[in-house]
């Protein structure tokens, strides 16, 4: 139980409890079913972004790209639907193209970082402002509405399973997946044993250069399935419209207890980040606060959560050292 | 030994390059109304990048820096717009923007979070004051005064926002290189551990140059609310991530130790000699975005294999000798 209590998700969920408490009393609509699984639905893209981006965050690096590289699987989706056919084939052949140019764009990423060596920041910098202005320049900033899209892939977004939408068994199946990787495969240990302490990882034979490579590529990846995601839950292409959601993204990983020193951060805790953010900004609208005092609220609760870490983490590091010198002496 | 050029030299030739370049091959670029319209576009963002190259030596980032600069500009024309003066509402400009970048350099210093965070949520937590306060409406209705600020020249030729930048330029190279804190800032940048340890106050370092980048930033927002005669919440805004790149462009290092005032000027001049040259060529803006995203990656790929290649030769070297 103290275990429970000591860990870093726990302090999230009991925020996030508290909130629901709160906001249960402003409106019954919250604590619905229908409203949870809307506010879910509606954070998908978000989410599985976050997956991605804790694993970034967990090696110590950051990814600012992925925003602008989501829109631009988006819309390479939105080109492709001219050529695809109105059968099923289409959607199983979106899910194979889009995570594979999610992927490539990622490994441009990856190896501009891992082979380069140019900090991660830079570099996704540099990709951010690539990717997005590609994208405008092609489309011109203009919307693509969902007249060129096949009829599968439609059908394929308004598919229900047991009254809950298809877009979430996705998200939950990319958190599965992330998660089995991180706990259980060669790889995923890799990312945590670099995060951890990315020096003694290398001596004991963990290939650096591979591991970064993976993280951005997954990231890219996940960012091509975030896509298709985006373009089911709008059934639209739109390239401003994920613009500035990389910072939610990390603003959501660093909420669920990740730190950018590296080496922390759980899947279940960023899952946990995102439905933080995701039902205040819900419970904000259902309470009729204004809309403009919402970033003035986000903003607050994520200083006081990343100082309210810190606090945390330096007193438990000089616990440890405490223990080290009566043990010396 | 044959003299060998800076990196910051070199960026300063090639700004120079760039610049004949698109002077001989651009038509109206080396014409005077282009000419005093650059002059004019130069101080705001150059004093923003100054600002945020201040806080990337010390190893940080201030992602809240274009929101400070909105939320000073909001500050000053509350005031005129409630008739008070030029002076006092450039002052309460200056102040609400220390106040905002005392509060991150508190929660850096003190709580010691990384900055990343800090201004990743002061960010948010500045644009909804900003929106809170406005209402997302832009502010507009300055005195006629007040636009001489940003509009106006200094002895018919030089605009004044220029001299402006170039005090600050000046400043801020004293300040880095000759003051006590300057030197500290660097020494934090290369070893935060090794500075504390030999005396210095690293709280009181850091906490300084948060208010110093909130400083420039008011400065900027003061010039260009003055040259756009009206504030809104994205005032400045696109100037944030171009403002890492300037710096980083300019030979500072990310992780901190290094960086010099004129390596960022230049490269603020070839942002702004590209931008201005691909617009006038009629090339589509968002273009402009993707060559300066592509120089970004190519400079710093180019400087790993001249890094990598001048270290094979001084491996080399020793070897020949003996």
């Amino acid at each position: 139980m103290k275990l429970l209590l000591k860990q870093k998700e726990f302090s999230v969920l009991a925020i996030i409890l508290i909130i629901t408490v709160i906001l249960s009393f402003v409106s019954p609509v919250f604590l619905t079913v229908q409203n949870w699984l809307d506010i879910i639905e509606g954070n998908t893209v978000i989410g599985i972004l976050a997956i991605g981006m804790t694993l970034i965050i967990i090696t110590s690096d950051i990814d600012v790209s992925v925003a602008a590289l989501t829109t631009a699987v988006t819309v390479s989706i939105g080109y492709l639907f001219q050529f695809l056919p109105d059968n099923w084939s289409s959607v199983v052949l979106i899910f194979l193209i889009a995570p594979l140019i999610g992927m490539l764009l990622g490994a441009f990423n990856g190896l501009l970082v891992s082979r380069i060596k140019i900090p991660a920041i830079v570099v996704t910098l540099g990709t951010l402002n690539i990717f997005s202005g590609l994208v405008l320049y092609i489309t011109n900033g203009n919307y693509i509405n969902s007249t060129n899209f096949p009829d599968s892939f439609l059908a394929f977004s308004n598919i229900e399973m047991a009254g809950i939408p298809i877009l979430i068994y996705l998200f939950a199946l990319v958190a599965f997946g992330t998660w089995f990787i991180l706990k259980y495969t060669l790889i995923g240990r890799s990312v945590l044993a670099i995060g951890g302490n990315a020096q003694s990882s290398v001596r004991v034979g963990i290939n650096f250069e591979k591991v970064k490579m993976f993280v951005f590529s997954y990231m890219g990846f996940l960012g091509g399935i975030a896509a298709i995601a985006q373009t089911s839950y709008t059934s639209a292409i739109d390239p401003n419209g994920l613009a500035g959601m990389e910072l939610t993204v990390i603003a959501a990983v660093v909420l669920g207890g990740a730190n950018i020193h590296g080496g922390r951060g759980s899947i279940p805790g960023t899952l946990l980040g995102v439905l933080l953010l995701a039902i205040m900004q819900n419970g904000m609208i259902l309470a009729r606060i204004d809309v403009f005092w919402q970033n003035v609220v986000t903003g607050a609760i994520i200083v006081i959560a990343v100082s309210y870490d810190e606090i945390n983490h330096r007193r438990n590091q000089e616990k440890l050292s405490n223990i080290d010198v009566k043990e010396a002496s | 030994m044959n003299a060998k050029l800076s990196k910051e030299s070199i960026l300063g030739l090639i700004a120079i390059g760039i610049f004949v370049g698109m002077s001989l091959f651009t038509p109206r670029f080396f014409s005077s109304s282009n000419l005093s319209n650059m002059m004019f576009q130069l101080p705001e963002f150059g004093l923003i990048a100054l600002g945020m190259m201040v806080v990337i030596i010390t190893g940080g980032i201030d992602l809240s820096i274009t929101y400070i600069a909105a939320f000073s500009g909001v500050g000053a024309a509350l005031m005129m717009t409630n008739g008070f003066g030029i002076l006092p509402a450039i002052i309460v400009g200056i102040l609400f923007a220390l106040a905002c970048g005392a509060f991150n350099g508190i929660v850096v210093s003190r709580i010691g979070v990384p900055p990343i965070l800090v201004t990743l949520g002061t960010m948010v937590l500045f644009e909804g004051v900003i929106l809170a306060i406005t209402s997302g409406n832009a502010i507009s209705g300055f005195p006629d005064a007040y636009s001489l600020i940003g509009n106006g020249y200094y002895m018919g030729i030089i605009p004044l926002s220029l001299l402006i930048l170039l005090f600050f330029i000046i400043l801020t190279g004293i300040l880095l290189n000759k003051s006590t804190w300057g030197r500290r800032v660097y020494m934090y940048g290369s070893n935060d551990t090794a500075t504390l340890f030999s005396g210095v106050k690293n709280s009181k370092v850091l906490m300084k140059v948060y208010l110093y980048a909130s400083l420039l930033a008011a400065v900027s927002a003061i010039i260009m609310t003055s040259r756009y005669n009206s504030v809104k919440v994205d005032l400045g805004s696109s100037y944030l991530l171009q403002s890492v790149a300037a710096a980083v462009l300019g030979g500072t290092n990310i992780h901190g130790g290094y960086g010099k005032v004129m390596g960022t000027i230049y490269a603020v001049l070839i942002f702004q000699f590209i931008r201005n040259g691909l617009n006038l060529m009629g090339a589509h803006s968002s273009l402009v975005d993707v060559v300066i995203g592509a120089i970004l990656i190519v400079v710093l790929t180019f400087n790993f294999f001249s890094d990598k290649f001048s270290r094979k030769k001084a491996e080399n070297t020793p070897e020949k000798a003996a």
